[in-house]
């Protein structure tokens, strides 16, 4: 759970990095998670790695960056356990399990340094659906809220005697039931409110509806996207012809 | 002054039930009134306030009876989008109203779903934001706002969407009594300054008495008692319909039936002191 | 029964909820807890069943530590009804909902078959024994969620905003309820903002804000203090601003209408 929260949770931040179009920040960290995917030695895995915390402390969020690296670096360990037992390649092991710790950061560094405002303008500029997107602002928007309603459920559920921990894998999963009931049914009960309200406020009047806020690329984003893009050509490149697979 | 709300022989009956949830309801609202309408819980406060944005029948299909117009148009024959400008709806949970990230563009969302040009939006959004005294909260996000605050945000995307009527469902039930007393002085600022009519259910009226134009009581999806609140509180029947009357209210009653006060209107604690001589002991 | 020792609570975001809160509830007391919304009211509920462990301070019950004893072993002894019903019906049927706190204590099925009963009878609910909980009013839901925590015979009953949602009749009715159960021994803890509802059955009131209580005596005497209830965006019952405007002789103000009259007759006798 900590590990999920403080890795791709939005917190609002005030840099430059939280500035940017969000379209140039999804690039960024699709360029970096397709590099990881290419590397091949463990050095050039670390020259990215280093990229990524260089942008982290751009967009002043370092020490969570750092703090979702160590927790991955946990899970990765595993990896690397599996893969040394099968392969006995160390180096190959290696290089997998950080593979995985780099993949976590380029999407982290995506989610926690944008609104779910601005990924909802992101989905508009793919051009989905009204629909999609607004099912999707809508299940962002009440995690918060049925996070919540969890939390007071288990605690009314508690307090008649209900002890999730007790009892054997059977037991517990039954013990659930009490609590998921209730949880479903203000889900439903929730959302025919939500269509009541939608539907008050003219949800689905004209065809294409206007929006208060325009997001529009200024100089300085398509300087930093082409930026990006020119610097994993080069990255890219000197990869695959100027650097040996293998450090002498 | 014409009536902005109709209501004539209304009936209305949900497809798996027996019993109309509304039963030949007349009602007339003139431009500008604060109507409260309280009852027992279920005596068909809900779908009555629903008739009236169209909800009924619109999005809730049963058997329809008699009509209802608002500002001289039958809801039955108007569209949804036409009635979301017409009528507000403030729904009791707050929270289930508010679909956006961001306080101001959630008071947009309504105008955005009618297509309404930007800069307009902005102008309609900013003026609602400050009539409900929310400017400073345009940037956050839902999950930061406290029961008092989301109940102004969404008043606010009820109000940029300019309605004649706005229907208040239960507004104070999850608020504090200062919290719910503001909201109700609120109530009272916008229809002296926009000359809105509203149409509020409520069980608490301790603070909509003073404000309010009107008192209509239902029971069993009709109207048994309508008329000032002080008329439809001093008559005997108002308690055995589950309207709470204001313990003021009970002693000035009182007290205006052995002529130590006037029956006129309906008294604070201050007045009411004030009329049998207060502070002379 | 229940004593909290200069007890401190910070929510993971930083906010103080509970600021070194002091409080003793002797058995068979009636205490309101009183504050705006955010005040801490609910936190402190949360920490006399165990829900919530204190950063730092002691919280007793019965004089065992929460922080050592699990909620369900709390639960026992201290009952509580939340504030959103549809927060804990789950059952198939209304019987049903009112045996499973009772089959989790480990009653007897002979004895729980007699506490259901009893809880449906008293709250006028048995037509219902085998209709599903979720087909009930709003009201009727509130009285059975209370139905279910008697029925366990807890020793303390905690009630968060039970006004909530309910007309005056039923108000009515929870405000004699209330009554019954401090006359039968009860310690009974009342969390609400319904002052008008609260001032006839003259509890004990604790007054919080922003995590600390401000405020703690008999309501006769608190409710007359208009600086704290001020400060604490706490309205005044209307029977004691007009008794304030009428007089300033220390005595309890009226609690109900009938009172209010008798003595402004007895005014009019002796002018």
């Amino acid at each position: 759970m900590m590990w999920l929260s403080g890795g791709f949770v939005f917190r609002r931040g005030t840099s430059r990095y939280h500035r940017l179009d969000p379209r140039v920040k999804l690039l960024i960290s699709v360029l970096m998670f397709v590099t990881t995917l290419i590397v091949r030695s463990l050095y050039e895995l670390a020259f990215v790695l280093a990229f990524m915390v260089a942008v982290a402390a751009v967009a002043t969020v370092l020490r969570r960056v750092l703090r979702t690296m160590m927790l991955t670096a946990l899970f990765s360990a595993f990896i690397f356990a599996v893969n040394f037992i099968v392969t006995g390649n160390l180096e190959m092991s290696l290089l997998y399990s950080l593979r995985f710790v780099a993949i976590v950061v380029s999407t982290s560094l995506f989610f926690i340094t944008t609104s779910p405002d601005e990924l909802e303008q992101v989905m508009k500029t793919f051009r989905l659906p009204r629909d999609v997107v607004f099912a999707f602002v809508t299940a962002v928007r009440f995690i918060p809220v049925m996070l919540l309603d969890t939390i007071q459920i288990m605690d009314a559920q508690k307090s008649r005697g209900l002890e999730l921990e007790k009892g054997n894998i059977f037991r517990r999963v039954r013990n659930m039931i009490p609590i998921l009931i209730p949880l479903v049914v203000n889900s439903v009960v929730r959302s025919g409110e939500l269509a009541e309200a939608m539907e008050s406020r003219a949800y689905g009047a004209v065809p294409q509806p206007t929006s208060l806020v325009e997001y529009r690329s200024s100089l300085a984003d398509k300087a930093v996207a082409a930026a990006a893009v020119v610097t994993f050509a080069l990255v890219a490149y000197s990869f695959y012809y100027v650097l040996p697979v293998h450090f002498p | 002054m014409s009536d902005i709300l109709e209501v004539k022989g209304l009936s209305f009956r949900y497809p798996d039930s027996t019993r109309r949830a509304v039963a030949d309801f007349d009602l007339s609202v003139p431009q500008g009134e604060i109507v409260v309408l309280a009852g027992p819980s279920g005596c068909g406060k809900s779908t009555l306030l629903r008739a009236v944005n169209g909800l009924v029948p619109h999005m809730y299909s049963g058997e329809y009876g008699g009509e209802v117009k608002v500002g001289g148009v039958a809801v039955k024959d108007s569209s949804m989008r036409d009635l979301a400008q017409r009528v507000g709806f403030l729904f009791q949970n707050p929270e289930n109203q508010i679909f956006m990230f961001t306080v101001e563009r959630d008071v947009a969302f309504g105008l955005e779903n009618l297509g309404v040009p930007r800069e307009e939006m902005r102008t309609r959004v900013d003026e609602a934001m400050r009539l409900l005294d929310i400017s400073d909260l345009a940037q956050r996000a839902p999950h930061e706002l406290s029961d008092g605050q989301k109940q102004r945000v969404a008043l606010a995307g009820v109000l940029a969407m300019r309605p004649q009527l706005v229907i208040l469902d239960e507004p104070t039930s999850l608020l504090d009594p200062k919290t719910a007393a503001e909201l109700v002085a609120l109530v009272a600022r916008l229809r002296r300054e926009l000359g809105t009519t509203f149409v509020v259910v409520e069980h608490r009226l301790d603070l909509l008495v003073k404000v309010a134009d009107r008192l209509v009581v239902m029971n069993e999806g009709r109207k048994v008692m309508e008329g000032t609140p002080r008329d439809v509180l001093f008559r005997d029947e108002a308690e055995s319909y589950g309207v709470a009357v204001p313990a003021i209210t009970q002693v000035q009653k009182m007290l205006a039936k052995d002529r130590l006060v006037p029956t006129s209107g309906l008294m604070t604690p201050a007045e009411l002191a004030a009329a049998v001589g207060g502070g002379s002991r | 029964m229940i004593e909290l020792r200069n007890v401190t609570f910070v929510h993971q975001n930083g906010v103080k909820a509970l600021d070194g809160v002091s409080l003793k509830i002797d058995s068979g007391e009636t205490v309101a807890v009183v504050g705006e919304n955010g005040a801490g009211k609910t936190t402190l509920v949360k920490h006399v069943t165990g829900l919530l462990k204190p950063a730092s301070g002691d919280v007793l019950v019965d004089g065992q530590s929460t922080s050592t004893t699990s909620t369900a072993r709390i639960s026992r002894k201290v009952g509580v009804a939340f504030q959103n019903p549809d927060h804990q019906l789950f059952s198939e049927s209304v019987e049903e909902e009112m045996a499973f706190a009772l089959r989790n204590f480990g009653f007897a099925p002979q004895l729980v078959e007699e506490r259901v009963k009893w809880g449906l009878e008293l709250f006028g609910l048995e037509e219902y024994r085998k209709s599903s909980p979720l087909v009930l009013s709003g009201g009727e839901k509130k009285r059975l969620t209370l139905a279910c925590i008697l029925a366990w015979d807890p020793e303390v009953v905690i009630l968060d905003e039970p006004t909530v949602g309910q007309d005056s009749i039923q108000k009515e009715r929870l405000a004699e309820t209330i009554k019954m159960l401090s006359s039968a021994g009860k310690t009974v803890v009342v969390v609400s903002h319904d002052i008008e509802f609260l001032w006839p059955i003259q509890p004990r009131v604790v007054v919080m804000k922003a995590g600390r209580i401000v405020g703690d005596g008999p309501a006769a005497t608190l409710m007359q203090d208009r600086e704290l209830l001020d400060s604490a965006r706490v309205v005044q019952p209307q029977l004691v601003s007009l008794h304030q405007q009428l007089t300033k002789r220390p005595e309890r103000p009226f609690t109900d209408a009938l009172e209010a009259r008798r003595w402004l007759e007895r005014g009019k006798r002796t002018p």
